[in-house]
Formats: C-alpha cells, sequence, structure tokens
C-alpha cells in the first residue's frame, strides 16, 4: 500500500523548458492539497511597446518576443492589420508566408522532438546522453532542424529574428535558383520526416488518458496555418475576431503569465489539438502514414504530441515542397498600403498552438493598443491540471526526485515558452 | 580536411555579444592570415547557432570558435580554451542550446573536429546598444594577434 504521508516538493529550477519558472507542490495525506506553476519570468511589457508605433514597425517588433517562433508573431500581425486596411497581397505572397510557416514549424518541432522531449522516452538525462545511444536520430533532427531554419532565412534574410516580412507582403521575392535548391533539400527530406513519423510512434509513450477540450484554427479546405475559424471539440466554432467574447486571460498571483480560459475553463492549444481537429485536413499521404503506425486520433494522451509534432513536421515538408514546386516568383512582392483607424483581429498556429493578435489602430497607422494572447498562456491552466491528474495517477509516493522528473515531463509535453508567455522551471514539494 | 582551418564567430548584434562577429569579420581583413593561402581558411559568422553549430564544422580538421565568454571575470580578460574546460553545467532549452552544450553533444556524436579551440574574451554583462564596451574593445587586438599565432600552427602555409 502506498505511502501516505504529508510532503512538500519544490522544484526551483525546470530542465530542458524556456523561461524561468518553478513547479510548487504540496501533498496532504496522499492527496495534492495545492499545485502551482509559478512563473517568474519578468513580464516582458511588448504590448506596451507597441503603443505609438508605426503599423510597419510591428512585424520586426513582434519577431523580437520570441526566437524560436518569430514568424508566427509576424504572420498573426499581419493578418490584424491587412485585414483592418482592407488589403489582399495576393495568393502567391499567401503561399509563401505559408511556406515561411513550415520552415517555422520543421525546426522548432525538430528542436523539441529531439533536444527536449524524446528523452524522456528513452531514459536519458538529456539529449547528449541520448545521442550516445540514438545518433543516428538526432542527426537526423539536427538535419531537419537545419531544413527549416534554412526555409525561414530565404524568407526572412535570417533564421533567427527573420526580417523579410512586411505588411502588404515581403521586402522582396527569392530568388528562383534558391527555391530550386530548397526543392531539393525538402524532397530529400520527405523520406527522413516520414521515418521521424514511424520512429515517435515507436516510441515507450506512457498510457494517460484526460478529458479536455482541443482548440485549434479550422479551415474549409488546408491544415490549419494561417488562417481558418477558431473551433474546439466542443460547441465552438467562431471567426477570429469573436475570440474576446469565449476566451479570457485572468492573472493569478504565482504567475507573471496570465491564464487565458475558454468560457471559464481550461483548455489545449498546440500541435495535439491540431491534430485532433484536423486530421482529415491532412494531404493523403501524410494521413496514410499516421494511419499507418496504428494510431488513432482524436487522442488524449498528452505523451502522443511527440508523435503530432513529427506528423506535423512531415506535413510541412511535404506543403512546402508542394507549394515551392508551384512557385514562379511574386509579380509584386508586396502591394501598397493606405492605412485605416479600426480594431484588426489575427490568429495563426504558431509551433506551440494558437497565437491572437488584436490592434487598434488611429487613422495616420499608429498603433493605440495592442493585445497578443500567445499559446503559452492559453495552455497554462490545462498543464496545472494535467500535473494534478498525471502525478497522482504516477504515484505520490515516489520520491522528490521522481516525482519532480514526471512532472518536468508533463509540463515538456507543451513545449511551454515561458519567455514568451510572460510574460519557467524549479519543482518544490511540500509533504506534511 | 587536413590543414584547414575553419573560424567561426558566434554572436548576436547586442553590445559585447557582437564580439564574436567583429573578431571574424577583423581576422577575415588580416594580412598574416592571408599570407597562409585562402585555400586552408575558411570563415562563418553566426548568429546564435545551438544545435546547429555542428553543421557549421565543414569537415575541417581545424576549427577556432570565438565567442563572448561570462566567467566571472573583469571585462576584457582573455580566455583560451579548449573543449573539456568548458562547463557542461548548462541548462538546454529550445531558446537557449549554448555552447558548451553544442559541443557536448558534438563530442556524443563523434562529431567533434580533431583540433578544436575557443577564444573568447569576458563581456561586460552591463553592456547595451549594438557595439562592444571599452573593455572588450581594448582586448581585441590581443584576441587576433593569438588567434593569428595559432591559425599559423593549425594551417602552415602551403599545407592545402
Amino acid at each position: 500500500m502506498a505511502e501516505r504521508r504529508d510532503i512538500s516538493i519544490q522544484v526551483p529550477v525546470l530542465a530542458r523548458v524556456e523561461g524561468q519558472g518553478a513547479l510548487e507542490l504540496r501533498i496532504h495525506n496522499g492527496v495534492i492539497e495545492d499545485l502551482k506553476l509559478r512563473i517568474f519570468e519578468p513580464p516582458r511589457m511588448f504590448e506596451k511597446l507597441l503603443e505609438g508605433r508605426d503599423y510597419s514597425e510591428v512585424p520586426d517588433i513582434v519577431a523580437r518576443i520570441c526566437g524560436i517562433c518569430p514568424a508566427a508573431y509576424q504572420m498573426s500581425a499581419v493578418q490584424a492589420i491587412e485585414a483592418l486596411f482592407g488589403v489582399e497581397p495576393g495568393p502567391s505572397v499567401r503561399a509563401m508566408r505559408r511556406v515561411l510557416y513550415c520552415g517555422e514549424w520543421i525546426q522548432s518541432h525538430s528542436l523539441h522532438i529531439h533536444m527536449l522531449a524524446a528523452p524522456d522516452f528513452l531514459g536519458h538525462a538529456g539529449v547528449v546522453q541520448m545521442a550516445r545511444d540514438h545518433a543516428a536520430e538526432v542527426r537526423r533532427g539536427l538535419r531537419l532542424q537545419a531544413l527549416g531554419n534554412d526555409i525561414i532565412r530565404l524568407f526572412g534574410g535570417r533564421s533567427v529574428h527573420p526580417v523579410g516580412v512586411r505588411v502588404g507582403g515581403f521586402h522582396g521575392a527569392p530568388a528562383a535558383v534558391d527555391v530550386r535548391s530548397l526543392r531539393e533539400q525538402l524532397r530529400a527530406a520527405l523520406p527522413e520526416a516520414e521515418a521521424l513519423v514511424c520512429w515517435t510512434a515507436s516510441l515507450d509513450l506512457p498510457e494517460s488518458g484526460q478529458e479536455f477540450t482541443s482548440v485549434a484554427l479550422r479551415h474549409p479546405e488546408e491544415y490549419p496555418m494561417n488562417r481558418g475559424r477558431v473551433v474546439s471539440d466542443g460547441m465552438l466554432d467562431i471567426s477570429i475576431d469573436q475570440f474576446e467574447t469565449h476566451f479570457t486571460e485572468q492573472q493569478v498571483p504565482h504567475s507573471t503569465a496570465l491564464h487565458c480560459l475558454l468560457d471559464g475553463r481550461p483548455y489545449l492549444v498546440g500541435p495535439l489539438a491540431r491534430l485532433n481537429l484536423n486530421r482529415d485536413r491532412l494531404p493523403a499521404p501524410v494521413r496514410a502514414v499516421l494511419d499507418g503506425t496504428g494510431m488513432r486520433f482524436p487522442c488524449h494522451n498528452m505523451n502522443y504530441s511527440i508523435v503530432a509534432r513529427a506528423v506535423e513536421i512531415y506535413f510541412a515538408v511535404h506543403e512546402a515542397l508542394r507549394l515551392l514546386e508551384a512557385y514562379r516568383g511574386l509579380e509584386s512582392p508586396f502591394v501598397d498600403v493606405q492605412p485605416r483607424a479600426g480594431t484588426g483581429f489575427g490568429c495563426t498556429e504558431a509551433p506551440r498552438g494558437t497565437l491572437w493578435h488584436r490592434y487598434d489602430v488611429a487613422r495616420d497607422g499608429g498603433i493605440v493598443r495592442a493585445r497578443i494572447v500567445p499559446p503559452t498562456s492559453q495552455n497554462q491552466a490545462r498543464i496545472e491540471a494535467d500535473l494534478r491528474q498525471a502525478l497522482q495517477a504516477f504515484g505520490l509516493e515516489h520520491e522528490d526526485a521522481v516525482l519532480r522528473q514526471r512532472g518536468e515531463m508533463v509540463i515538456r509535453n507543451y513545449d511551454p515558452c515561458i519567455s514568451c508567455a510572460t510574460h519557467f522551471i524549479n519543482l518544490r514539494v511540500r509533504r506534511s | 580536411m587536413r590543414g584547414h582551418l575553419h573560424i567561426i564567430g558566434v554572436g548576436s548584434p547586442f553590445g559585447d555579444d557582437r564580439l564574436g562577429w567583429v573578431a571574424v569579420e577583423t581576422l577575415q581583413g588580416s594580412a598574416a592570415l592571408a599570407a597562409l593561402g585562402g585555400g586552408s581558411l575558411s570563415f562563418s559568422i553566426l548568429d546564435r547557432p545551438g544545435t546547429l553549430l555542428l553543421a557549421h564544422w565543414h569537415d575541417a580538421d581545424n576549427v577556432l570558435v570565438v565567442d563572448a565568454v561570462r566567467s566571472g571575470a573583469p571585462p576584457g580578460t582573455c580566455h583560451r580554451l579548449e573543449p573539456g574546460e568548458l562547463s557542461a553545467f548548462e541548462s538546454i532549452s529550445s531558446h537557449g542550446f549554448g555552447l558548451a552544450s553544442a559541443l557536448e553533444l558534438a563530442r556524443a556524436l563523434n562529431d567533434l573536429p580533431p583540433h578544436l579551440v575557443i577564444y573568447g574574451i569576458e563581456i561586460d554583462p552591463s553592456g547595451a546598444g549594438c557595439s562592444l564596451s571599452e573593455p572588450v574593445r581594448r582586448s581585441l587586438p590581443w584576441l587576433i594577434q593569438e588567434i593569428e599565432r595559432e591559425a599559423r600552427v593549425f594551417a602552415p602555409p602551403g599545407v592545402h
């Protein structure tokens, strides 16, 4: 019989998680009495920094919010401002923005799968230890990550904080010779990405089942990336400008990041939520590989997030190749825009999940007010709910170090980016 | 490649973190290095490459990495480090995969070049803006001279 004691565990630094945070756990009579994902990453004030800036500066400023998903911030921002100004940059610009987004998904997901998540499922302390036993897989991951960076560099000028995106389109069109070279790289990566899906599905992923609501964009034809309605596996099906009527952010004393709730309840965004809601939007070859693994979606086991990320890498390689094979140059890399006063909304799917922006703009194009709801703030309440259930099911009688490792693993499934959200991890457990 | 030397500057546009970039830009114009012959030398300037640093050895046998250093020493202090001297105790996250972690990963994958040396200057952590602080700027000529001296050992003239 499990020992029933009063325990308090504190993990003061969370490993393989981005940002400054901690996990506090208080256990009384073998039951979790209190659990807090404490985030003390200082607020970064990006929304305030944007006030008074010209609309044209927004894409480069918001790219600085995150070093891993800068293009996502740019995509939500330009979508919002272009919608307000009544600008349509045209199908070829839209297609190339989708390619840029594919690059970001490939590099971000590959990094998370190999450097952060896979060691959990292979019993290694980290990627360095894992690389000794799984060198071929780690090398493959590095190649995919580099491919993602190359795509971002093609459209963004550079892979860190890209600068190629502007309101109305891109600053310049990529050269045909560079696009040809990238197409060759993408063709070579297709079998690698397919093998990655099979490898992640073959991992010994712990069984877990929890009730939660998945939220993601959904588009009539496409696997969602930079266009669609916000939907859930419940009743939600809204346009992006209705976001604020259902999603509310609230302060909690233990976090500098806001908790975002859907009609007052926690929910999930990110690769698993996207796949749960959009499996039927995957191209047939990608769906066939996923079905071949024997895994069934929708899925409520967060440990399967690693498979969802691999599927999205395979999809993104496939999609970028499809779009670049149709590339005939950009007639004009951008269209001129005329500022207009009002409010614009943007919502796209960042690697970590739905990223919603709202900009109130003055007649001269100055930003009056900005609101940015990043994926990690949306997942925070869900992470806490998951931790409560997962650790209770795992067994609170385990030693602190084991509980801490399991807690970090639960958190890592969400690939939280605390720097983006603070607007992370140390474990502190109190057993009393 | 035997006798080939690849010099990598790692950094970012901010303050003393520019050191790796400024050093490699200076070395690219170095008469002493030009005398070694262009075929035996190559350069990369990288913005926080993280895990992807490994992709930049280009099969070179000899690699020099120049990066800003924070060890607690006074700003301007020059460092010459072998890979084993870097502390492996470095937090790994998706955003913060540093030089020490990248070298540890390269070692685990058996991808470390036979000769790899890290040069750096202790930075002033309070520095801001887009230029080097005075202590780092004062130490830069010494760093350049030391790298030129070591380059002659790694890639002697006539060896291609």
